[in-house]
This record gives structure tokens, sequence and C-alpha cells, in this order.
């Protein structure tokens, strides 16, 4: 036989046996080729994920209000666990937990239950090196607030899962997420990582800046703070904005809660403050001559028969200065009538009053103002002072700011996107607009806030005192106040609106007796550091004293 | 049969071409396997010293706080806030004078006659 054939046929014989292995190898590497490399890589490769941090909230300045940062949480498996008594005692040193909180938690759980979240890395670094079995360690991020309570009202708060839960965490939540990076490591024999590839590169939000000005905020905080820890009032609030721009420079209530802002979200009962909403429709519709005077009634009047109005002091004589200096309801209440009910309406609705703002922050209340069907004789009366009504902090403050700037209403501003402020009408005439802001300077020098003066400099705003409703009766109660002051200063130049709530003080409750002294104080620290020029020349007999 | 036992110098420079590509296919996936361990050590030290920096600037940040600052300018330097009544601005005090020359000769104690 020829030994070509001979060798053929030797080679074909011993590779027989092999044919059916390489069909074999075929069928896997060819036909199930994709379903056996996904499982294949499910074995020993995975996704890491670096969990993206939420992005810093930052005042108007850069400082810092919120930041995440890096953090560690644990969790066990209960599958792995056999003994959870001894899982428990080995871990409660590095966990700095009871021994016995960790095995019932490990006894409870299904499978899965978190032991400990935001650790340090250097706990994350113990627990690794004790290399116990059933316990994983998940990256996290987590949320600090360096400034304690501060602004908390407005900024919130963020829950387990980094999601906001409140103020603008919540309502700028998609903003301020990140995605998280994802990487595709595998994993050797001794389950050591091995990196492979980027997945996903992620984002990283950038900073979110407001218009807050975080000096500000701890000045209207600490104005707040003095009071309410003495147990003066139950609740306070007090608001900045920058009347030139709506931008608001700060929001402090107390007792601090990072879940509410009662500046947004509640409605109050202004009182007197309101009054310059009666008196601006006067002005402006020239309804009311300057010297004109409205008889006080010696301090009752009745509206109609069976419905009688009062003020806190018997007044005679009074032009609209006077009336607003004196803060007499009878006053106001004649000029309202004047003025007629459709204009009242129409300027409350212009200075915002019963619609949101647009600020941008969750559960915005718009208030609660009468349909002009209610304002009858008596409900028009009330309306004039601050009665029967209800609106917003915010809204409130943005009326001020429109005084103090000729008569614009703006859009209130709390993140400094880089666009400009929206104007969102003239509320009034810049003439009527200035009368009203001259009235409230002398409210300040002669009238019923007299303790809101601050030596050197001019300031214009208004008192307001409203009994509260009580819950249980439905009707005012006689010992619960909302004590209020609303201005602007310094008068010559506005720079800042401030408003002060203080719901139910203690002693005394008249506005002007416990809400305007807070107002001095802050808007003289505020000037201090602004380091303004006095816009007021100093009394002759101060400089002698001196 | 000749042929296939004989010495083909350019089949060997193939076999050891072939044999090259593989080892250097070889000390590749080597290399790249140890640059993961490497990666991914760097990737947790780099996080570690992410958490670290994070640390120090959140205490940064809480010791420059205002409330910090203002416990401490009050009981550690004994300051009050002041009053804007208690601030005198220099500006206003200040020589008219404009450019550094002007400025020094003004500063001069040098009482020029005055005309009358």
């Amino acid at each position: 036989m020829d030994l070509g054939l001979r060798l053929t046929v030797a080679a074909s014989l011993s590779l027989a046996p092999l044919l059916p292995l390489g069909a074999r190898l075929a069928y896997l590497q060819i036909l199930r080729h994709d379903s056996l490399s996904t499982r294949a890589s499910g074995e020993f490769s995975r996704v890491a994920q670096e969990a993206a941090p939420r992005a810093d909230l930052l005042d108007r300045h850069g400082k810092v209000l919120a930041r995440s940062i890096p953090s560690w949480s644990c969790f066990v498996d209960k599958a792995m666990v056999k003994d959870p008594a001894a899982f428990g005692a080995k871990l409660a040193p590095l966990l700095k937990m009871p021994a016995g909180d960790i095995a019932r938690k490990t006894r409870a759980a299904y499978r899965f239950a978190w032991l400990k979240t935001r650790m340090s890395q250097e706990e994350h670094q113990k627990l690794v090196e004790a290399r116990v079995e059933g316990l994983g360690l998940v990256p996290t991020q987590e949320r600090v607030y360096p400034n304690g309570d501060l602004a908390r009202g407005v900024l919130g708060l963020v829950g387990a899962e980094g999601r906001g839960l409140a103020g603008l965490e919540l309502s700028q939540d998609k903003r301020l997420s990140g995605r998280a990076r994802r990487l595709e490591v595998i994993r050797d024999g001794q389950g050591r990582s091995i990196y492979k590839n980027v997945a996903d590169a992620g984002d990283m939000p950038e900073p979110l800046h407001l218009t807050l000005d975080r000096t500000a905020q701890y000045l209207a905080e600490e104005a707040l703070r003095e009071g309410g820890e003495k147990g003066q009032f139950k609740e306070g609030i007090v608001a900045i904005q920058d009347p030139n721009n709506g931008e608001i420079l700060a929001m402090a209530a107390w007792p601090p809660n990072p879940l509410r802002n009662p500046l947004v979200q509640d409605a109050f009962e202004p009182g007197s403050t309101f009054k310059v909403v009666t008196a601006l429709a006067a002005v402006d519709d020239r309804v009311v001559l300057p010297d004109e005077l409205f008889s006080g009634e010696g301090g009752k009047w009745q509206v109609v028969p069976g419905v009688t109005i009062t003020d806190h002091e018997p007044e005679g004589d009074m032009n609209l200065a006077q009336i607003m200096e004196r803060s007499s309801n009878i006053g106001i209440a004649k000029v309202a009538d004047r003025v007629g009910a459709a204009r009242f309406y129409r300027l409350a609705r212009a200075f915002g009053f019963g619609a949101k703002t647009g600020a941008p922050l969750p559960g915005e209340s718009s208030g609660e103002l009468k349909p002009m069907s209610d304002l009858t004789k008596v409900g028009l009366a009330a309306s004039s002072y601050g009665y029967g009504l209800a609106v917003s902090p915010l809204q409130m403050l943005g009326a001020y700011s429109a005084l103090a700037n000729g008569g614009i209403l703006w859009e209130p501003k709390l993140i400094a996107d880089g666009k400009p402020p929206v104007k969102v009408r003239r509320v009034a005439s810049e003439r009527a607009v200035l009368e009203i802001s001259a009235m409230l300077e002398g409210v300040v020098d002669r009238g019923t806030a007299g303790s809101a003066r601050i030596p050197g400099y001019r300031a214009a705003g208004k008192t307001g005192t409203a009994r509260k409703i009580d819950p249980l009766t439905r009707k005012y109660s006689t010992s619960a106040y909302t004590a209020s002051f609303a201005g602007f200063l310094p008068a010559s130049a506005p720079r800042w609106t401030i408003l002060v709530i203080l719901h139910e003080p203690r002693g005394a409750y008249y506005g002007g007796l416990v809400a305007a002294p807070i107002f001095s104080r802050l808007g003289s620290r505020l000037l201090t550091l602004s380091g303004l020029p006095p816009d007021r020349p100093a009394a002759p007999s101060l400089t002698a004293r001196r | 049969m000749d042929a296939l036992m004989g010495f083909d110098p350019r089949r060997v420079v193939k076999f050891a071409g072939l044999g090259a590509l593989l080892l250097f296919l070889c000390w590749q996936h080597v290399q790249a396997t140890r640059i993961g361990y490497r990666v991914e050590v760097t990737r947790r030290t780099a996080r570690a010293l992410r958490s670290r920096v994070a640390d120090l600037r959140l205490k940064v940040d809480e010791t420059i706080s205002p409330a910090a600052l203002a416990a401490r300018a009050n009981t550690k330097l004994g300051m009050i806030p002041a009053t804007p009544d208690s601030l005198r601005s220099l500006s206003g005090g200040e020589s008219s004078a404009v450019g550094l020359l002007p400025r020094l000769w003004a500063r001069l104690p040098i009482a020029l006659p005055l005309r009358s």
C-alpha cells in the first residue's frame, strides 16, 4: 500500500474520536456563544457603581449651605449568617452598636437589612479588614449642612436614598441629583476586583447658587432665636428681600424645621400691615386729598347696625398720613369706603395677594382673598385693615418691596441662575407709591413703630396686630395674636425689605412693641455690615450729648 | 517526503512570528490584568482620599459658619456686634488729592501760606 495512503488512514483513525469533540466545541462556541458568554461573565464580572454626589447648595457669595460627602453603608445578607448572636458580637465593636441590636436586625431581616448608614472611611476600612461573612458594604453619599440649622426651612431635607424630601432639596431634586458612574470590573479567584472599563461616565451636577446671603440669614435667625428661646412667642418668621430685583436674602423661622417653611406654606391674617393696600388705592386714584380729615369717632364707629369697629386708642380727626401713623381701623375703613370694593380688590390682586408668587419651593400657599361679591360694606371695612383675608408672608414681603422700589412687583427669586429677575407688574403709579412710602416713614418716626427706628438712618414700615382665630371656638381669640412689622431701609434708597411676624407673643402683643424692635436690631446689623453711610442727619441734641 | 522532512527557512520564520505574536498577546493580557488590579487599588485610594478631603472641607465649613464665628468672637475674643452709629467712615475726611505725588504732598506737615 502506498505510504501516503497509509499515513492518511492512520491519521484519520487517530483523529476520528476527536470529531465529536470538535462538533461539540463548534456547538458551544458558535451556536450557544451569546448565552454562555453572558452566563460566564455574570460569574466573574460585575458593574460597580460610584454614587454620584448631589450638587452643592451655595449662597449668593459661594458659601456652602449644603454639601454631599462620600460615606459608606453596611448591610447584612441573612442567608450567609449562621449564628446571628456571634455575628452581632463580632460586629459590635466595629460598628459601635450593641451586639443585641445587630443580632435582632439580622434575625428580623427576610434576607437583607441595613445595619448602619453614614459610616466614615475609617469605619469602612476596619470592616473590610475584619472580613465578616454576611456583611456587605455599599458606597453612598451623605448630605451634610455645615451651618447646622441655618436656612434649613429653605434647604429642606434629603432621605436615606438620597432623594429630596422637603424644601429646595425636593423642588430641585432633579437638578441636584447626579447620575452614578458605572464601572465594569471582573473578580479573580480570591474575590479581588480588576478594573475592566467605564460602562457609564455618570454625571456630576454643577453647584446650585441661591440668592440667600448666609450672613443675612444668620442675622435673621439670630434676631428670632433670642426671643424664641426665652419663649416670648410661639412661632416667628423673619424674611429679607432685595426690593430692587426680588431676590430673597434670608428666610428664617422659629422653631427651625427642615420639613416646613412657614414663609411659603403658611398664610395668616395680616392685620394693619395690609392698610397700605387701602391707602395706596386711595392715593393712586386721588379719592383722598393729602390734608383731608376723617373723623376717628372717638375710637368706636358703627359701620352698619350691629357691627362696630374699634380703635385701640380713641382718635379725633385725622388725615390719611395720621391714619397710617396711628394705625386707625376706623379711619382706614372710611378711606376704603371711598375707594370702593372693586378698586380695593383689583389693587390687592395686583400686589399678588390671593395667588402663588412662583417661588421655587414646594407647598406654596396662595393665601385667601375674598371674592369681590363678598366685599360688602362690612367685608370691605374688615379687609381694609387686614381682617377676613389671609396672605402668605412671601406675598406680604413682595408687596412691601413693591412699595420700596417705586411700585414694581418682582417675582421672588431664590435661585441665582443668571437669568434676569422677572417683573410681574407695576402695581400703582410711582407718585402714589412715593406718597405712601413717605407715610410709612412717618409711621416709624411719629407713629406706632417708634421702636423700629435706627439712629442715623431713615426707615419706613407698618406695624400689624391681628387676633388669631381660636381653632376650638372658630371665633377670634381674646388672648392669641399675630404681631408683625413690614418695612424697608434705608428709606432714601431701599436696599432691604424686612418682614417680621410673631405668632402668639407672650406679654406685650402689639406689632410695634414686639416685632418692630426685631426689625430695628436686624436692620442695624445689616447697615453696619454693609457700611452704608447714614441717610439722616444726626439730631442736634444727640450731637451735643456726644 | 523530502519536502516534508526538509528544512524550510520561510516556514520557520512564519512559526517564530506566530509564536512571538502569541507571546505578545499573553504578555499584553497579563499586563492588562496587572494594570486592572492597580486601577482598582488606585480607585479605592482615590475614594478614600476624596472622603478625607470632603471631611476636611466640612470641618473648614463648620469652623467658618457664622454661628461658630460669632460664638468664638463673643466668648474667646469678647467682641460684641457693632451698631451703625459706632462706626466712623474715614473716606469722607481724606484728602481729595488724586495720584501718588499729590497724596504724599498732602500728607506732609507743611502749611502753605493762605492767600487772602
